[in-house]
């Protein structure tokens, strides 16, 4: 592709008078995408301070960048310095992925849009061509993979798509599933040894999820694991009713995390389906499960379940950080996750690749364990609190959980991490038994029958929180008395947390050791997507989709009815990204 | 797609029936079946219920239960090609007493049944769900509501209109299409 280098007077690039007053050193260079950087393993396994080659930064899940430029004594003089309408509503859930200059975002039904991160010129737009009928609970999209010249989307109608990342053209596409069954894809793919990995998301449907990888170069499947064994494979004797095991969930729906050391991808498994346990009983492995697969062949090596015979929609899909923390006086090679049940855990990762528990503990109030078992971290359910077939049962937090898909985010240098969570809500279920209509919603409890409730009193929902990784202790929150918490935090070596997720249309910056909030701006929308970092001639750039919508947008409509919240927080997404004046 | 070629029996595929010493003649029956399958609901069609104990049989207007919910199902021709190669043509039946119509949904209507495209008009799920508090037709995946006496319109929800109907008829006991959709069926997709 001919690709025309842009490099824009200081003048242009910052049009309108109110602008004049910000320059930015070096912010006339500008990306060309001819003169792409190919992504290899060995950047992934150490991206470069200034790229943002994935969707959380790191193969360890951190949500971290090591740019100080932004720090906590000039932030307050942050400025936007580009925007760009994406030209579609809903729920935009993709990080800007930045890599030498040209940042991809992703849009709900699957657009990936490919920019000049300095001056927000379009270089390349996809638009998937959704088949005639198609229909998804979510229509969102999280984001792409980088690999060598090539950019991978998952999408919506389960097919994988590789476009050339100098012209947005198509490469390749593989059909993964049948999308008519129920079966869709929303995550980002992740990238291991010249392999795509892709997972599933359909838990309200009926599916048997799966993660697969695609050989990078032609698309063609090297493997595939089903997040449910099938009768006799090892973990099959936990499905004890006939042919549960074949519509049981299990959906792959986030991105999972590398530990290149032992080769191991850790990627988290969503709920059982039906949603009502005592339609299959028996624990359900690898539903609510933290999966410990080979990067080579996807065999499994080892699994947490964080709970058992999943019943509240409990989904574990987000994989854990891998972070090194103190355990015990010594150091672990560890996993930490807030899981959606409301507890933090910390893991172990063994050298070959399995998991053991270690400990873990409430983050926000929950009424479904009554304790956890210390060794084996198998929790004893409170049956007064798990709904069942013709049984209903009040549990909190409800179904959106202490937290739901947004990623935390690690501080090495503070030690800390950021958890975006909510509380003070609750759902009370009943189950039914229904027949299965593929590619319908199938969990045993209609819509209108969700019975979402809140503490009307509660003097906050949403909060971000930050816990030491060491030793547990919450050291600072910031709480959210008129909104809920959807927004991912991105944490800098500049002292800095980020952060949108509120109704109110906020991207807010705060102090990293502190929870001080230095900074704030109002955007188009709610921001759910999660921020990332990038350095393009040497200054550094923070960017964010504001897009509201999918569940957040459903939950505010519930909490206008509830306590009187603004019922429709403007939709469409754009592109912002922000510099420090000078 | 399935061929009906009892109306009131079983069904069975028509390759099934022929056999396979027929088989060129077959891919141009396949195709004319897989082209009848996709097309929307045409006049003097009858349904077939898509769950249920009657699965798959013509709906009988006393298999619908007065004043909802509603049932499921897929049109079906007078030679019994099931139109069920597109989710586009999933219909729901409801039966209502005709005095509580309103007067055009009434017009619309046959015993007091209503029919209306199953698809919802936001993201194209199915409307598949009752809730009992409103009476009303619930979309199964982000909660959209339809007033079903009164032509579907939106009474709570993100959807953008009316779930389009289809004109009834009776039909020895049950009842068939008399005209087209009355608009563009679908979600809104961007």
């Amino acid at each position: 592709m001919h690709c025309k280098r842009i490099n824009l007077k200081r003048r242009s690039l910052l049009t309108g008078a109110c602008f004049a007053a910000f320059v930015f050193a070096g912010a006339a260079g500008s990306a060309c995408a001819s003169d792409y950087t190919p992504v290899t393993d060995a950047r992934l396994a150490n991206p470069e301070p200034g790229n943002w080659l994935m969707t959380r930064g790191n193969y360890k899940g951190w949500s971290y960048s090591a740019l100080d430029q932004i720090n906590t004594g000039n932030v307050k003089n942050l400025v936007p310095v580009w925007s760009f309408s994406t030209g579609v509503d809903s729920g935009h859930e993709s990080p800007p992925i930045v890599n030498n200059g040209v940042m991809f975002v992703t849009t709900p039904y699957t657009q990936v849009i490919a920019l000049d991160a300095a001056s927000g010129n379009l270089l390349w737009r996809y638009k998937r061509k959704l088949p005639e009928g198609f229909s998804a609970l979510h229509n969102t999209n999280r984001g792409v993979a980088l690999y060598d010249d090539k950019v991978y989307v998952a999408g919506l109608d389960a097919v994988l798509v590789a476009l050339d990342a100098k012209t947005g053209k198509v490469v390749w596409e593989t059909p993964v599933e049948d999308w008519k069954t129920g079966y869709y894809m929303t995550m980002a793919p992740l990238i291991v040894k010249g392999k795509v990995l892709i997972g599933v998301a359909g838990g309200e449907f009926g599916v048997r999820g799966f993660v697969e990888a695609f050989d990078a170069k032609t698309g063609k499947s090297a493997w595939k694991t089903y997040t449910i064994p099938a009768p006799g494979e090892p973990g099959s004797e936990t499905w004890q009713k006939a042919d549960t095991w074949k519509t049981g969930g299990g959906g792959t729906w986030m991105t999972g995390n590398y530990d290149p050391d032992t080769n191991t991808v850790f990627w988290g498994v969503g709920n059982a389906s039906p949603w009502f346990g005592d339609q299959r009983p028996g624990d359900n492995l690898y539903t609510s499960s933290t999966l410990a697969l080979d990067g080579d062949t996807g065999k499994i090596k080892g699994y947490f379940q964080y709970h058992q015979n999943e019943s509240w929609d409990w989904d574990e899909m987000n994989a854990p950080m891998l972070v090194d923390f103190q355990d015990g006086g010594s150091a672990t090679k560890g996993l930490f996750k807030p899981a959606r049940n409301g507890y933090l855990y910390w893991l172990k990762r063994n050298p070959d690749g399995s998991i053991s528990y270690l400990r873990s503990e409430g983050y926000v109030p929950q009424n479904v364990f009554k304790s956890i078992d210390k060794v084996t971290g198998r929790p004893e359910i409170d049956m007064a609190h798990k709904p069942a077939t013709g049984k209903a049962a009040q549990f909190c937090p409800g179904l959106w959980g202490g937290k739901d898909w947004p990623y935390e985010a690690y501080n090495p240098k503070t030690g800390l991490v950021y958890i975006p969570s909510n509380e003070n809500h609750c759902n009370t279920l009943e189950g039914k038994v229904e027949e299965r209509v593929p590619g319908q919603w199938w969990t045993g409890v209609a819509i209108p029958d969700l019975h979402f409730s809140v503490d009307t009193k509660a003097a906050f929902y949403g909060e971000l929180q930050a816990y030491d990784v060491n030793t547990g202790q919450r050291v600072w929150r910031d709480l959210y008395s008129g909104s809920m918490m959807w927004g991912s935090p991105l944490t800098t070596a500049g002292g800095l947390v980020f952060a949108g997720g509120t109704n109110d249309r906020e991207f807010r910056a705060y102090d990293a050791r502190t929870g001080e909030q230095l900074w704030q701006f109002k955007t188009n929308s709610g921001i759910i997507a999660p921020p990332s970092t990038f350095e393009v001639n040497g200054v550094q750039y923070v960017a964010v989709q504001s897009g509201y919508g999918v569940d957040a947008a459903f939950q505010e409509g519930l909490m206008s009815e509830l306590v009187g919240w603004q019922k429709d927080v403007p939709q469409g997404g754009v592109v912002w990204v922000f510099a420090v004046s000078k | 797609m399935r061929r009906l070629d009892f109306p009131n029996g079983p069904l069975f595929g028509r390759r099934a029936v022929l056999g396979l010493t027929l088989t060129p003649l077959l891919f141009g029956a396949a195709r004319a079946d897989e082209e009848a399958a996709k097309m929307p609901p045409q006049p003097d069609d009858r349904f077939v219920f898509l769950t249920g104990p009657k699965k798959g049989q013509v709906t009988q207007i006393d298999d619908l239960p007065l004043g909802g919910p509603q049932v499921q199902a897929y049109p079906v021709s007078q030679d019994g090609t099931v139109r069920n190669e597109t989710p586009l043509n999933l219909v729901i039946l409801t039966r209502f007493d005709p005095a509580g119509l309103s007067e055009e949904t009434r017009a619309r209507s046959a015993a007091g049944v209503v029919a209306y495209s199953g698809v919802c008009t936001h993201q194209g799920c199915a409307v598949n769900m009752w809730s009992k508090d409103r009476d009303a037709f619930v979309c199964s995946c982000h909660g959209s509501v339809y007033d079903p006496r009164n032509g579907a319109e939106v009474l709570a929800g993100p959807a953008p209109r009316p779930l389009p109907s289809l004109a009834l008829k009776p039909a020895d006991g049950a009842v068939a299409v008399a005209s087209a959709f009355s608009g563009r069926v679908g979600g809104t997709q961007k």
